[in-house]
């Protein structure tokens, strides 16, 4: 059973390399990206199963990917976790009305996030069936 | 208006006064023009349609006398200038005016053309001034505010790398570590704890002091919160060797409060209690009714630490103090805590205060409203002047397959809540505000007009609609029990309002009892009550 692809975006080059261990760690696939330009072009390519998503981004802030995933037919149904500094207050609820299926606060507890994950990937993580072309 | 021309709103009852005051102001040389009027009220519909540069007030009008008199028009016009013209020399009174905000305080006996004309000018700058400084104020303020919501979020980026790093490495994910390394290494993610909390609590003091401090009041039982809190605290307590007890009245009624932000006063009351008593010393939580104060349930946090002093007692809720005294001064923290308690119980408008003698320990209480079930009851039991025939309760437990609950939980029950909301007829049937749990199962109660043989279609109902949520099912188990609430005795005499009050008070305590024997069931695995349940 192949590995579930996870795209992780952030801007910070340090945190994606620590995170992207403690990923591969857990038996994940993990590519990953700085801006979100390049987050919304790699989920094209790549068709990930899970996105964890930082809101600050250039090119394109967390917003704005997360609004072109959810008006790609592709696209809409990969689960989308927003992992972000900024305060839940104003962010989490309008980070989940635009199509995010949970909201952490930098830092988040490993244990709470991976779990997060498992859950969005379904049962037994199975991959995502083959994306028509 | 003229920007140039002095515009004077005079106003005075006496004819022959006004007439001279207005003289001395034209004998000036500076442009001036004069509105008069000889009532307040008058004065006070003058100043909503324009603005003038200055009042010039006699304080003893047909309609108004005395420091009413520029009371009432400084609420009517904050930003203009007021000069008190009084007939009598009383010092008392204008000290008292100037307290107040009055720029000047006249004696129209000795009051000459120059005199005027100067105190009008000077009056004009300081009020101008004061306007500048508070504006600047504000904005600093505000400035202030945005700058450590700024701070708070950018610290949060670089914390967020060393903690990934040092759990990393703690985990063991880069490779095996030596004992002493990663006891090392364990020291320096408890820094990296405190200092998330500090960062925390700092931007939570600056939403409070904003006013963008939220809560999210729901209808929740004390027992379950300080079981939570003292369950937290606890190992803290047994390394210091400090006896941690709680007595919470069995009877207590349900409170509505924000669980989250009560937790957070809890843990900051006993985390405080036991930072500051000895070893060996206790520190107790208690939860009670009293009876002068019927609405409120007191808790409190005492400890048999050294105490505070009378000056520390006054400041101890201000932002930014530290007792002076402590033993372990290098982890004082911010002095934020017990801010952000004060703000957060004022928000559920209750009150936070200290009792405190030196050398005798410290006592910490709150108080927290009750929760009031009539005044939502009331608009969908009533009917036509009238209580509606019959009533059921229904209960809706959600129980989290996984524990802890798997994914976003609470989205899911949030989920769960609107579906039911959507289930049930908004002028007849209410779905009560969601009781705030610690534990994982979530429990929903449905208040609806009708009888118990008429409720399964509702119920049926409510679990075919919450049964397509899609997590829902590969998460949780769904129960629904459906209870008949009892009329209430028929006292013919009853007002409606007291009918309205017997039904909700059967109905909290249905919740009560359903609440605390779903509790003991789950705590000691001992049956809960004999109950003529209805399960569907």
């Amino acid at each position: 059973m192949p590995r579930p692809k996870i795209l992780l975006v952030d801007d910070d080059p340090d945190l994606l390399r620590a995170l992207r261990l403690r990923l591969r760690a857990n038996n994940y696939d993990v590519l990953t990206a700085s801006d979100g330009y390049a987050a919304i072009a790699a989920a094209q390519k790549e068709r990930p199963s899970l996105i964890i998503l930082d809101l600050g981004l250039p090119v394109g802030d967390g917003f704005v990917v997360l609004d072109r995933l959810q008006n790609s037919d592709s696209l809409a149904g990969i689960p989308v976790i927003v992992l972000s500094a900024r305060d839940p207050q104003s962010n989490e609820e309008r980070a989940l009305k635009a199509g995010a299926s949970a909201f952490f606060q930098k830092p988040a507890d490993n244990e709470e996030l991976l779990n997060v994950i498992r859950v969005s990937l379904g049962p037994g993580t199975a991959p995502m069936a083959a994306w028509p072309s | 208006m003229d920007p140039q021309t002095t515009h004077v709103l005079l106003i005075e009852d006496n004819p022959g006064d006004a007439d001279l005051v207005r003289l001395r102001l034209i004998e000036g040389k500076s442009p001036v023009k004069v509105n008069c009027v000889n009532r307040l009220s008058d004065g006070l519909a003058s100043l909503s349609r324009e603005t003038p540069s200055l009042v010039l007030l006699d304080l003893n009008l047909p309609d108004s006398r005395g420091a009413e008199t520029f009371r009432r028009v400084m609420e009517h016009a904050p930003d203009v200038p007021i000069v008190v013209l009084s007939g009598q020399d009383d010092e008392a009174l204008a000290i008292k005016a100037v307290h107040q905000g009055v720029q000047d305080y006249l004696i129209k006996g000795d009051i000459s053309s120059k005199h005027l004309e100067r105190a009008i000018r000077y009056a004009v700058e300081r009020q101008a001034l004061l306007r500048t400084l508070e504006i600047t104020r504000k904005q600093q303020m505000e400035f202030k505010n945005q700058f450590l919501s700024h701070v708070s979020h950018e610290l949060r980026t670089p914390l967020t790398c060393i903690h990934q790093y040092v759990t990393l490495l703690l985990d063991g994910l880069a490779g095996p570590m030596l004992p002493d390394q990663s006891d090392h290494l364990k020291t320096v993610l408890k820094s990296v704890n405190q200092l998330h909390a500090m960062i925390r609590d700092l931007l939570e003091a600056t939403r409070a002091e904003g006013g963008k401090m939220r809560i999210d009041p729901r209808c929740i039982s004390l027992q379950e919160l300080v079981q939570g809190a003292v369950a937290m605290l606890r190992p803290t307590a047994d390394e210091k060797k400090i006896g941690l007890e709680m007595g919470v009245d069995q009877r207590l009624p349900l409170v509505h409060a924000d669980p989250g932000r009560v937790l957070e006063v809890l843990i900051n009351l006993l985390d405080n209690a036991i930072k500051f008593t000895p070893p060996e010393g206790s520190v107790m939580v208690q939860a009670s009714m009293v009876d002068a104060d019927p609405g409120y349930v007191y808790i409190s946090v005492t400890d048999t630490g050294r105490g505070i002093s009378p000056e520390g007692k006054a400041l101890v809720f201000e932002r930014l103090y530290q007792d002076p005294d402590a033993i372990d001064n290098s982890r004082a923290g911010l002095g934020l805590g017990l801010f952000i308690c004060r703000e957060i119980v004022r928000l559920h408008e209750g009150r936070i205060w200290v009792l405190s003698e030196p050398g005798q320990g410290s006592t910490f209480t709150f108080t927290l409203p009750i929760y009031s079930l009539a005044r939502l009851l009331a608009p969908v039991i009533v009917h036509q002047e009238r209580l509606r025939p019959a009533f059921v309760l229904v209960r809706v437990d959600l129980a989290p397959l996984f524990s802890p609950p798997r994914g976003n939980w609470k989205e899911t029950w949030q989920q769960c809540l609107e579906v039911l909301r959507r289930c049930v007829y908004l002028d007849k049937d209410l779905v009560l505000p969601p009781m705030g749990t610690s534990g994982a199962i979530e429990t929903f109660f449905v208040v609806a007009s009708t009888d118990l043989q008429s409720s399964g279609t509702m119920t049926t109902r409510i679990r075919e609609q919450l049964e397509r949520v899609a997590d829902l099912k590969v998460k949780s188990t769904l129960t629904i029990t459906t209870l008949p609430v009892e009329p209430p005795s028929g006292n013919p005499d009853a007002t409606l309002e007291q009918q309205v009050q017997a039904v909700a008070e059967r109905v909290t305590q249905m919740i009560k009892e359903s609440v605390e024997s779903k509790l003991l069931c789950a705590g000691k695995g001992t049956p809960g009550h004999k109950k003529s349940a209805k399960k569907t």
